[in-house]
This record gives structure tokens, C-alpha cells and sequence, in this order.
């Protein structure tokens, strides 16, 4: 329980290092490694990310329309509720956690274990304003990209898809989109993968920053603790955030009287 | 060269300490050995210490934290009496070439040497490639051959040029080698021997120590 305590008092002084110190950026060192973080995280998977992205989204569409047998309206409302508000901004957490989150706890690890973080501070160097600042902001920039990229890929091709298996054209679906989805849903949808970057990013460089052990074993250690604890808190601020702004939880399974 | 000998005592300005010209002093706490005082500029050599007291050393110095009973003087100050501002700025004007050179793996030397330059005097940024280029040429180094190497594809006397390139950007007035010569060499130690003066050539009345460890520790 101590443990957990300190961890989440460790992520918590993290994360008011990082929003204090947030004008490093401009330093030269810092702004290339957060130009390196959002191509890392945000360029450079977004093949992979769009193409999974595609699958899922097209994946939900077509199992809901077989079973719920759905018209335009219900196929469109489908898309947004499920796949613009919760699966986009989920599935691209959850990659950027597999991708990233693995590489920077490990990365950060290896570097507490060299003794590379001790030649930083011997640089006059604070270790957290040239690893932690770049990646959270990196992080969080990327995957609100990312989840852009996945909600535009799925959506897209749910609509493709759902115009070729019910009786309804893509323009139709088109219009009933652009009728029923609010800035809100966009809104909601990009703070909150906001919130998921910097969970991850802080809970990934934490781990990485405080490995349990200063042998090589600690490094993969580092980063199932990173894995394991920045999935749960995405899955926890999902649950708040569904709870806070729709008055449901759990794909409605909770509700609130608003 | 003088040595200043933890083992020996100190040198004949340990028993009326001038603080003012004093580079560097340590007392370790009452009743141990490795009393160490180094007057200002010149080249001085810290011999014989074991890894437990170099670390100590070293820790007292590049964290300004000197352990309980310990007494810890630095360019003329006593560190105890000094507020965190204070301590800050004379920390700047201390630099530590580590015995394998302190890059961090995934910058290469060109990013390595530069990284502290980036943070502390980022307007220097626009003329460093002629000024480390300029020093490196003056260590008899090719800049075009090293500056982008990771540190991975750098021998060892590469390391510790980029390093100690690295270090005379800042222009400390103190500046403390681990280890100057080892694993180095012939043909390296003699590029080695070349620190020195390039470091007196940029920063005259500098103080240069080298801290070596004790061969059978």
C-alpha cells in the first residue's frame, strides 16, 4: 500500500514538474527531443496505428448492423457514440502504451542504470526537464494525432462499409454523420486522449526513472510496471470522464440523472 | 604538476588556510584520513584513492553536499555557509570530465558535446560548430570524423576527447578528471597530454586535477 502511495505521489510530482517547467521546451536540446518524441510516437506509427484503427472500426460497424439489423440513423449514431467518443481515443491510448509507453520506460531504465541520468545532473542538467517535459508533451500531442487519425480511418470506414450492407447510400450517412455529431463529441474526444498521453507519458517516465533495482533485470520490470499501471489509469479517466460528461460509465451500464 | 596525496596529509597550505586561494579543500569528518587541499590554478593530481572515497570525493563536490563533520571549501568558499542560489552559481564554475567521457548513449558527439551548452548558454548555440570544431582541431582531432559517431562507434580516448570538449565549452575555473589516462593507449595518451594545455591556453588561472584511483583498489 506504501508502494502504491509513493508511486502515485512520484507521478503526481511529475506531472506538476512537467506543467511548471513546460518553458524548457524553447531550450534547443528539449525541442528537438519533443520533435523526436511526436515523430516517434505520432509519425512513424501511423501506419500501423490507422491500419488497425480501420480494422476495428470496421470490425464494430459491421457486427452492429448484423445484429441490431440497423438503419442509417441507428449505423451513424453507432459510429459516433461508440467509435468517435470511446474505441478512437481507447485504441490509440492503448497503442501509443504498447509502442511508446514500452520504449520510453525502458529507455528511461536503461539510462538510470548506465549512470547516463547521474552525468546529466552532472551537467547541471535536471534529468526531468530534458527525459520527462519532450515526452509527456510529445505523448500527449501524438496520441490526440493519432486518435484524429483512427477516428477519421474507422468512422470512414464504418460509413463504406455500412453503405455497402444496408440500405443506404454514403451520402445519406454522410449528411446523417454531419446532422447528429456535435463539436462537443470531437471536443470530448480530443481532451480526453489529451489526458491519456500525459497519463501515459508520466506513469512510462516515472517507471523508467525509478526502476525497482539497479541490475539489467530492473529494466523489464520498469516496464510491465509502466504497461500495466499507465492501461489502468487510461481505462480509470475513460470510466470518469464517460461518468463526468455523458452521465454513463461502462457503455451506459452506470448511469447518472443529469 | 603537484599531488595532493590524501595519504600523505596536504600541502603546505593546509594548516592556515587561505580560503580565497584555495581551488579546492576536504576534510573528511573527524578521525579519517584523505585530507585534501589544492591551491588555485595549476595541474594537480589526487592519487591513491580507493573507489568508496573517490565516489565520496566526488559526490561531495559535484552535489555540493559534503557529509556530516566533513568540511567542504570550493574556488574560495566554504560550501556549508552557502544558500542555494549561491551554491548554484558555483557549481557553474565547476566541470567533471568522468573516466568514460559521461555521453549519453543515444546523441552522438556532436550532440553530446553541445547538450550542456543547449541548457545554460543557449544563444552560444549559433557559433559552437566553429568553436567546437576549432577545439577539436586544436586536440588533433578530425571534427568530420567524430562529431557524428554515437558514442557506441567512439573509442575510448574519443569519448573522453568529446567529454572534455564538451567541458571546455562551459569555461570552468576547476575542472576534475577521472581516470585521465587510463585505458587509454600510447598513441591516445599522448593525445591525452594535450588536454591540459588546451584547457590552460582557454582558461588561464584555471585549475585542472586529475583524480586517479588507488591500482590495487
Amino acid at each position: 500500500m506504501i508502494g502504491v502511495y509513493r508511486e502515485f505521489e512520484g507521478c503526481t510530482r511529475l506531472m506538476g514538474h512537467v506543467l511548471r517547467r513546460l518553458r524548457v521546451l524553447a531550450l534547443p536540446p528539449v525541442a528537438e527531443s519533443l520533435i523526436r518524441q511526436i515523430y516517434f510516437t505520432g509519425a512513424s506509427a501511423t501506419a500501423g496505428m490507422v491500419l488497425r484503427g480501420a480494422f476495428l472500426g470496421t470490425l464494430i460497424i459491421a457486427y452492429v448492423i448484423d445484429v441490431l439489423d440497423a438503419n442509417s440513423a441507428l449505423a451513424v449514431k453507432i459510429l459516433i457514440w461508440v467509435v468517435l467518443r470511446e474505441i478512437g481515443p481507447l485504441i490509440a491510448a492503448v497503442l501509443v502504451i504498447q509502442r511508446s509507453g514500452t520504449a520510453i520506460a525502458t529507455e528511461l531504465a536503461l539510462m538510470q542504470i548506465s549512470g547516463e541520468v547521474a552525468n546529466l545532473r552532472r551537467m547541471r542538467i535536471d534529468p526531468r526537464d530534458y527525459l520527462v517535459v519532450p515526452r509527456v508533451v510529445g505523448v500527449a500531442l501524438s496520441t490526440a494525432a493519432l486518435t484524429f487519425y483512427v477516428q477519421v480511418i474507422a468512422v470512414g470506414g464504418g460509413m463504406l462499409l455500412s453503405a455497402l450492407t444496408i440500405d443506404a447510400s454514403l451520402g445519406q450517412l454522410a449528411n446523417d454523420f454531419f446532422l447528429l455529431a456535435s463539436p462537443v463529441d470531437f471536443a470530448y474526444s480530443m481532451i480526453k486522449s489529451l489526458l491519456f498521453g500525459v497519463a501515459i507519458a508520466v506513469i512510462c517516465c516515472y517507471h523508467g526513472l525509478h526502476p525497482p533495482g539497479v541490475s539489467i533485470n530492473a529494466v523489464p520490470k520498469a516496464a510491465i510496471n509502466a504497461v500495466t499501471q499507465s492501461t489502468l489509469l487510461v481505462m480509470l479517466l475513460n470510466v470518469i470522464f464517460a461518468y463526468l460528461v455523458f452521465g454513463q460509465a461502462f457503455f451506459g451500464l452506470v448511469t447518472a440523472k443529469l | 604538476m603537484s599531488h595532493a596525496d590524501p595519504a600523505a596529509g596536504s600541502d603546505s597550505d593546509s594548516r592556515h588556510p587561505a580560503h580565497a586561494r584555495v581551488a579546492l579543500g576536504y576534510e573528511p569528518p573527524a578521525g579519517e584520513d584523505g585530507r585534501i587541499w589544492i591551491p588555485k590554478g595549476g595541474n594537480h593530481r589526487v592519487a591513491g584513492l580507493s573507489d568508496a572515497r573517490k565516489a565520496r570525493l566526488l559526490g561531495a563536490v559535484l552535489d555540493l553536499k559534503s557529509e556530516l563533520g566533513a568540511r567542504l571549501v570550493l574556488l574560495g568558499l566554504e560550501v556549508d555557509g552557502l544558500g542555494p542560489a549561491e551554491r548554484a552559481a558555483l557549481r557553474a564554475r565547476v566541470a567533471f570530465l568522468p573516466a568514460d567521457g559521461g555521453l549519453l548513449s543515444n546523441l552522438n558527439a556532436w550532440e553530446n558535446i553541445v547538450l550542456p551548452l543547449g541548457f545554460h548558454a543557449p544563444k552560444r548555440m549559433h557559433g559552437a560548430a566553429a568553436e567546437v570544431n576549432g577545439l577539436l582541431e586544436e586536440l588533433g582531432a578530425d571534427p568530420r570524423g567524430l562529431l557524428d559517431k554515437l558514442p557506441e562507434r567512439m573509442s575510448a580516448y574519443e569519448k573522453k576527447l568529446a567529454g572534455y570538449v564538451r567541458i571546455l565549452l562551459e569555461n570552468p575555473e576547476l575542472v576534475l578528471v577521472e581516470d585521465l589516462l587510463g585505458g587509454l593507449d600510447a598513441a591516445d595518451r599522448a593525445g591525452a597530454a594535450g588536454f591540459l594545455p588546451a584547457y590552460q591556453a582557454r582558461c588561464p588561472g584555471g585549475t585542472f586535477v586529475q583524480i586517479e584511483g588507488s591500482p590495487e583498489a
